[in-house]
Formats: structure tokens, C-alpha cells, sequence
């Protein structure tokens, strides 16, 4: 088997981007594209007090097909994390990176990466608003 | 008669009102038995069911007429990220 080329985790702990941006990064590369989605304090809007994600046991294994796919599609290294359980607004939420020789394929893969993940990861999340209700998205 | 785990997650736990359950059923397909789901549990159900996806041990569900297999998971539409 060959040297992996990409890494993925979904835990209950917070990202460690740090780690992310290491795995992918390699001297052959110019530019490191990091994307953080963060837990905001709006939506629709309502004011949101945090959010509770929920994941699929098996969850870990869609992600790392994603990165996978994304790495064969563009050749680059590709790492995600995303966390699970309750998030406070300000809280990173998913952390996605990707290194290339030049920043043009960097931000494109990035962004074709977080769009897929948010497509094909087995996650969801409820959101907790101001005024003390709650909703699961997406319905 | 062929007995299947269902199991249920976020808003599909909700509209279930449990996280996964046994059944017997003569449904051949997991179409057929996530039809029955929906008409067990009600609109809500059948909302999530027609908008979400279903996971048969394990494997994505593109043909609602694959045969039913051991356990089948009803997935709500994705949110992450």
C-alpha cells in the first residue's frame, strides 16, 4: 500500500488544524488553503445559541472516501476533521485543508472538498436558538 | 418473513420516537420496507425518508429496489459542515 494521502476524523474533540495543515503540506508545495467552519449566532434570522452535531457511527469512513475521492480527483494531499457534539457559537466546527504547488488549485480543491463533505458526510446537526427552542436542519 | 435492525438517526430518531428497532417483514426491498416505515411513523417520517437517504448494511442505497439485506439505516439529509 502507498503512503496515504489523506487524513480524516470525526471526535468529540476539537479540530487540531495545526495537524491538518502538517499531514497535507510537503516542501513541493506554495500554497495551503485551511477552511474553518465556524458556529455562528445567526440563522434565518433567528438568534442561535450553539449547535448539538450528530454523526453516524460510521461517519469517519464517508469522510476519508470524500477526501479520498477529492485527492484522486486533483492529485493533492487532503485532510479533514470534523467535530461532533455540542458547539457554542464561535466553535470550529470542520477544518479542511489541502496543499498544492500553487494557490489557484488549492482554493479550488478546498472548496470542492468542504462542498462534498457537506454533500456525503453522515452528519447532522440541531440548532439551539436564542429564545430556547431547538430544530434539526435540513427538513 | 425476514427480520431486519432499523435504525434511526437525528430527526428519523425523533419522528420514531427510538433509535433503531427489530422487525419482521415480508418487505423484499428496502423500498418496499422504508415505505412502511414512513406509513408507521407519519408525515414526518415520510418527509425525511423522501428527502434523505437510506443506508443498507452499510452501502449507500442508490436502487430503492435492492434487496432488502440484515440492517437498514434511515439517514435524515446531511447537515455537517
Amino acid at each position: 500500500m502507498t503512503e496515504s494521502r489523506v487524513f480524516a476524523r470525526v471526535s468529540d474533540d476539537p479540530p487540531d488544524r495545526a495537524a491538518l495543515e502538517a499531514f497535507v503540506t510537503t516542501d513541493a508545495d506554495g500554497a495551503v488553503v485551511v477552511f474553518e467552519g465556524v458556529v455562528r449566532n445567526h440563522d434565518h434570522g433567528a438568534s442561535v445559541r450553539g449547535l448539538d452535531y450528530r454523526a453516524h457511527p460510521d461517519a469517519e469512513r464517508f469522510l476519508a472516501q470524500t477526501c479520498a475521492e477529492v485527492s484522486a480527483d486533483t492529485g493533492l494531499r487532503v485532510a479533514a476533521w470534523h467535530r461532533v457534539g455540542e458547539l457554542a457559537v464561535g466553535d470550529v466546527a470542520l477544518v479542511a485543508v489541502v496543499a498544492a504547488p500553487h494557490r489557484a488549485e488549492a482554493f479550488a480543491a478546498c472548496g470542492r472538498l468542504v462542498d462534498r463533505i457537506k454533500e456525503s458526510t453522515p452528519i447532522w446537526k440541531r440548532q439551539h436558538l436564542a429564545e430556547g427552542t431547538s430544530e434539526w436542519l435540513g427538513l | 418473513m425476514a427480520e431486519v435492525e432499523l435504525r434511526y438517526f437525528a430527526a428519523a430518531a425523533e419522528a420514531a420516537g427510538r433509535d433503531t428497532e427489530r422487525v419482521e417483514t415480508d418487505a423484499a426491498t428496502v423500498g418496499a420496507l422504508a415505505t412502511l416505515v414512513a406509513e408507521r411513523y407519519g408525515p414526518a417520517m415520510a418527509r425525511i425518508i423522501e428527502k434523505g437517504s437510506l443506508l443498507s448494511d452499510g452501502i449507500v442505497v442508490r436502487d430503492t429496489g435492492r434487496p432488502l439485506g440484515a440492517r437498514l439505516d434511515v439517514l435524515p439529509p446531511f447537515t455537517g459542515g
